[in-house]
């Protein structure tokens, strides 16, 4: 006989999950299926429309200009995440050591994140039009003398400046309380064998965060894979279309323009890459995780 | 206890309801009888007049609660919006593709029989009947305002210098010239924002290119490698006189430098005017038509409907939303937008037109117009970062390869569109020879 307080406690969680599981299924399942489901027809967006079978995916794989928003995606997600990750890496190791105003920096390099990303997107992109090419021609480098948004072979560092300046933030924090878990004792017997510099860094710290590594691999591999902001604010997909990502060119022309059953069917395609690659990274890192 | 569990329950499933509700839109019935006529008009630019016409018409009207929105990217808006069949009553769009794409999608109501229809001027309605994709009965539009472009200079300095407004392209290239010798930036373009590259290549289009091409592809008797040509080579000459690296600059950085000075001409429509004022209110701004030809007869005005209103089909109070358009086309209201917005009006009369169009009256009085060609472009399909792209690209053989370009992509975005139409000539081959629709 279960007694009649644990009942009422069972009741509680139940109705929180109910809640939880209606809501996520109102919000983002049924629109899913419901994307899925146009995904098969010439949908434009409003009025009628037919069934058209798998042809959306047939042309998936045709488009040029699908072919490139994935390249350019996962170029600057690829490149993005590795950018953030060292440079937030080595800010947490910096911010966990004993300086002075340690909090009072924390706070600072945490700014970005509680900023906006169009915000930010338009102070950067007057950045890059007006200060930076001036810059660059008082210092005579003939790269930045032009502004790096209208050219199609730099835009895309622009936004991976900009974007990664605001993942780092997050990530950074993550690294933090990561470190906070490494106990004092590992170092103070690495410190009795010798260990120090970069051999205590690799051997002792780095395995043991670990777990926090991966959760930031995945976690910043999916935003910069779904880079949104940045581009509509820096270059709305320009110049001559180097810089549309895939939730650009989803929203752009499945909205805008009406391509809302051809969309879908890149969105949902997109859908099953991004699960691919973080079951992928999941059981790439997890397998080396450290335990203590 | 067992009360309580389902009283919370119920609630939860009330809050969940309740939230669904919210999102799924309103009817036009009003609590307090009043008949609702929702407007979504897509010129944000415009809100401050239409805001002064919603307050004059909700003052004068007791029967009728007027609303009127001007929403920021109003296309998209009320794309999603029709995603999730929440419709206003009166729509006012542009005469452009999605006014063809609404239509075809069965979404507009036949106004035929609106009495207002009969003062409009007959270049204007026949644009839109232009705009559909196959010839439909009825009329499904009311032209509101109309805009024109081509090329803004600064009076000022054309005065002191003494320059005089070009007739044929080569007088433009020598005028071009002439203003750079004198050390004066000619031209000023905001290619970053990708649509802005359209402003000389519809001005070109009208001179140059046949103005049914659209539909002449479509029905696959011409290909636009060909009529397209001299199109894409005197847009790419502009880049010439124009400040270096032009993509690196906004719609934006392009009017303000326009408005200071630094510039002496700007391709671009009248629509800018105000944005160009607002920077610079003392300007003083006339228009010329780009001469695209060096035959000054088949230079003309390029000129499309601007602001339209359709009604939607599923609109139910169709009394009060004709009392809503007589209102909005009596001459003292059309007056207040022309004030506001510099645009052209599309109803008949006598109304003082701004006079930053001077320069191109007389091709207005004439009749001497022709449609955007953008107006017939999906928008999906991006002509215009194709023709940044075009811009963009230094290589000897880059007019080839975007023409190419042009052909490939135009029959796979318009893949549907094509069978359609080719379809419905195949059943009806005697409206092909009347030159029906496009």
């Amino acid at each position: 006989m279960i007694s009649k307080g644990a009942q009422d406690r069972k009741r509680t969680f139940l109705i929180i999950t109910i809640v939880t599981v209606a809501l996520f299924f109102c919000f983002n399942t049924l629109p899913l299926i419901k994307g899925f489901i146009y995904s098969f027809t010439n949908f434009k967006g409003y009025g009628s429309y037919e069934w058209v079978g798998l042809r959306n995916y047939k042309d998936l794989f045709g488009d040029a200009r699908v072919g490139k928003s994935y390249l350019f995606t996962f170029k600057y997600a690829v490149v993005g995440t590795i950018i953030t990750n060292i440079v937030s890496l080595m800010l947490a190791l910096g911010l966990n050591s004993k300086i002075k105003g340690k909090s009072a920096l924390r706070g600072i390099y945490f700014i970005p994140n509680v900023l906006g990303g169009l915000v930010i997107g338009y102070i950067f992109s007057f950045f890059f039009t007006y200060v930076l090419p001036v810059i660059g021609q008082s210092m005579g480098i003939e790269g930045l003398s032009s502004s790096m948004l209208s050219s199609t072979d730099k835009a895309w560092i622009a936004i991976v400046i900009v974007g990664c300046w605001q993942a780092i933030a997050m990530n950074t924090i993550i690294y933090i309380s990561g470190l906070q878990t490494v106990p004092e004792d590992v170092y103070e017997a690495g410190a009795i064998d010798g260990v120090t510099g970069w051999k205590k860094f690799k051997s002792l710290t780095f395995p043991l965060i670990i777990p926090f590594f991966s959760i930031n691999m995945v976690l910043c591999m999916k935003n910069f894979l779904m880079v949104f902001d940045q581009v509509m604010a820096l270059t709305k997909g320009g110049p001559s279309q180097s810089t549309e990502s895939i939730s650009y060119l989803i929203y752009n022309n499945g909205m805008s323009g009406g391509q809302f059953g051809f969309q879908s069917a890149n969105a949902f395609l997109f859908f099953v890459v991004i699960v691919a690659i973080s079951v992928i990274q999941m059981t790439a890192t997890g397998k080396k995780e450290e335990q203590l | 206890m067992k009360k309580r569990w389902r009283a919370s329950a119920a609630v939860c499933m009330a809050a969940i309801t309740a939230a669904a509700a919210a999102l799924s839109g309103c009817g036009a019935q009003q609590a307090d009888g009043k008949v609702r006529v929702e407007i979504v008009q897509y010129k944000p630019e415009a809100v401050k007049a239409f805001e002064e016409l919603e307050e004059r018409f909700n003052a004068t009207h007791d029967d009728i609660e007027l609303v009127i929105d001007s929403p920021n990217d109003a296309m998209t808006i009320l794309k999603t919006r029709f995603i999730r069949e929440d419709y206003p009553d009166i729509i006012g769009i542009g005469g452009d593709i999605n006014y063809s794409n609404f239509l075809d999608s069965d979404m507009l109501m036949d106004i035929s029989d609106y009495e207002g229809l009969k003062d409009i001027k007959e270049s204007y309605l026949r644009t839109d009947k232009e705009l559909e994709f196959i010839p439909y009965d009825g009329i499904y539009a009311v032209p509101y305002m109309a805009n024109a472009a081509g090329v803004l200079y600064n009076k000022d300095i054309f005065d002191e210098h003494g320059w005089t407004i070009p007739k044929t392209l080569d007088e433009f290239y020598q005028l071009c010239a002439d203003i750079e010798a004198a050390g004066i930036q000619p031209l000023y373009f905001g290619f970053k924002d990708t649509w802005t590259c359209l402003a000389p290549w519809n001005a070109i289009c009208v001179d140059v290119a046949p103005s049914d091409i659209c539909s002449q592809v479509n029905s696959g008797t011409a290909k636009f490698a060909d009529a397209y040509r001299p199109v894409a080579e005197i847009t790419k000459s502009l880049l010439d006189y124009a400040q270096p690296d032009p993509y690196a600059y906004s719609y934006n950085d392009a009017c303000t430098a326009f408005a200071r000075g630094e510039s002496a001409m700007y391709v671009i429509g009248s629509y800018a005017v105000p944005q160009i004022k607002s920077v610079n209110p003392d300007i003083n701004i006339d228009s010329f038509v780009f001469p695209g030809s060096n035959n000054p007869e088949e230079n003309v005005l390029n000129s499309g409907n601007d602001l339209q209103w359709s009604v939607m089909a599923g609109c139910e109070n169709k009394e009060a939303v004709y009392e809503v358009l007589d209102f909005l086309y009596e001459d003292e209201n059309i007056q207040i937008y022309l004030d506001d917005q510099n645009a052209v009006p599309c109803k008949k009369g006598d109304f003082q037109l701004p006079s930053m169009l001077d320069g191109m009256k007389e091709y207005i009085e004439n009749d001497r117009m022709a449609d955007y060609q953008d107006h017939h472009y999906p928008s999906e399909m991006a002509v215009d970062a194709m023709i940044q792209t075009f811009l963009m690209d230094e290589g000897s053989d880059s007019v080839d390869t975007f023409l190419a370009r042009f052909d490939t992509e135009w029959a796979r975005y318009n893949r549907d569109l094509i069978t359609k139409v080719q379809k419905f000539y195949k059943e009806h081959p005697e409206m092909l020879t009347e030159g029906g629709g496009n």
